[in-house]
């Protein structure tokens, strides 16, 4: 595991000292490994681990942009939080059509509903923040919202934060499931983050977070769920081939929603042909639907990952086809 | 290319002219069917936007005893009317229809045997 730092000021040995409570000769940046000050703005991996994991880490977080926003974004979600909601943001974008109730529900709304609810806790933490700031009476008052929101929170989307945290090893918690945590993180004025960085895959997320999620003034950010367009457009920008990337966006999606169409489709006639045939009842129509959903689900991520994968592969076969 | 990339490659292939095939069938066919006051409430259940094409594509071509078995649970509520679909519709509906939901249907179980097989470990070597 990787221990990153990042600040939104630049700090002296003294002070840095002072707020980290470490020596700044146990710091290291991607391109300075004997640092004299903290720059803004950039990682630092902490300790002497000069593995090759740890500075690819530190590489992938090190450009000025992605920097930047991961700073901002960290110090006003708190680092645990990042790492978490950048995983959920991975997980959720998998789901497409898959998670659709059997029975009922829309899976559209639920990514919809999930951002909308991720804000409003993080809209409470903040003003339980300024409130603590100026010293309002109210302070309790914020402290309860917080905590409601928070709750509900839990209880709509528990399903999705356990998948997601259930990798995230923090001791203390993460703020998303625990919610001291979190208002503790904003009782205590800072401007240094803390990140826990596990593996590539998880810098990799942070990195795609960063581009989706943007802070608007007072902390809150904006979480764009239209990422596979987004995937397209900064491919597009960076001079990439961008076709190529339309071309394993587009077919992933649509196969992924096949998948789940057609699962739901044979599950759902099964599970018809179940209820005339045997005594399940509702009990077991329910749980039935929610076996149906689930298979779905599976079957429509383990489509999008392979297709994924291999997309980029058959574009490039298909375009050597046709020259 | 492996044998998995492979075989899903042919999947996806199939899944794209279904893709086709349904924006056509829905324009066509279910279009005409939504405006018809008579089959109007009876194309089944929309989980979600556009469901009804699936399920009147479905009850036009599997075998039409299947269909009435499904129409006569306590779960018809989920399927479109075959009798009176069969009734509004002609005879180049039902190819259509025939073809978009087979298509779509191996594609979608061709995608969904790839992924169980893969989870057990077949393509593993």
């Amino acid at each position: 595991m990787s221990e990153i730092l990042l600040c939104n000021q630049s700090l002296s040995p003294q002070n840095f000292q002072l707020q980290c409570g470490i020596e700044i000769d146990q710091i290291s940046a991607f391109s300075c490994l004997k640092p004299t000050i903290m720059a803004a703005n950039t990682p630092y991996v902490i300790g002497n681990d000069q593995s090759g994991a740890s500075r690819s880490i530190l590489a992938q977080l090190s450009p000025a942009p992605v920097a930047k926003e991961l700073t901002n974004l960290s110090l006003s979600y708190g680092g645990d939080n990042i790492v978490a909601l950048a995983e959920i943001t991975e997980k959720l974008k998998e789901y497409n059509i898959g998670l659709m109730g059997a029975s009922t529900s829309v899976y559209a709304n639920r990514l919809g509903g999930f951002a909308g609810s991720v804000k409003d806790y993080q809209a409470a933490l903040m003003e339980y923040r300024q409130a603590i700031v100026s010293k309002s009476p109210m302070k309790a008052a914020m402290k309860q919202k917080a905590q409601v929101a928070f709750e509900k929170m839990q209880s709509q989307f528990r399903n999705e934060l356990k998948m997601v945290t259930a990798q995230v090893k923090a001791r203390r918690g993460v703020p998303l499931t625990n919610v001291e945590r979190a208002t503790n993180i904003a009782e205590s004025s800072r401007n240094v983050a803390k990140l826990n960085v596990t593996s590539q895959v998880q810098a990799n997320n942070l990195v795609k977070f960063t581009k989706y999620a943007k802070v608007l003034g007072n902390g809150l950010a904006v979480i764009d769920f239209g990422s596979r367009a987004g995937n397209i457009h900064s491919s597009y920008q960076a001079d990439d081939n961008w076709e190529r990337e339309l071309f394993v966006e587009s077919s992933s999606f649509a196969a992924s929603a096949i998948a789940g169409t057609v699962a739901v489709n044979a599950g759902v006639a099964a599970l018809t042909l179940l209820i005339v045939a045997t005594p399940v009842g509702w009990v077991g129509l329910l749980v039935g639907g929610a076996a149906v959903a689930a298979s779905a689900a599976g079957a429509s991520m383990w489509i999008n990952g392979q297709v994924k994968e291999n997309g980029g592969d058959w574009y490039d076969r298909i375009m050597n086809g046709i020259k | 290319m492996s044998l998995l990339s492979q075989l899903l490659a042919i999947a996806c292939v199939i899944g794209f002219f279904a893709a086709i095939f349904y924006v056509l069938f829905g324009q066509i066919t279910v279009r005409k069917l939504r405006k018809n006051p008579k089959t109007k409430d009876k194309l089944g259940f929309e989980y979600v936007s556009g469901w009804d094409i699936i399920n009147v594509a479905q009850s036009l071509s599997i075998p039409r005893k299947l269909s009435k078995k499904l129409e006569n649970t306590p779960l018809s509520f989920l399927y479109a009317n075959s009798e009176l679909l069969h009734d509004q519709t002609n005879l180049s509906d039902r190819i259509l229809a025939a073809i978009f939901y087979w298509l779509l249907t191996i594609s979608g179980v061709m995608m969904i045997f790839l992924a169980i097989a893969d989870t057990l470990g077949f393509f593993d070597s």
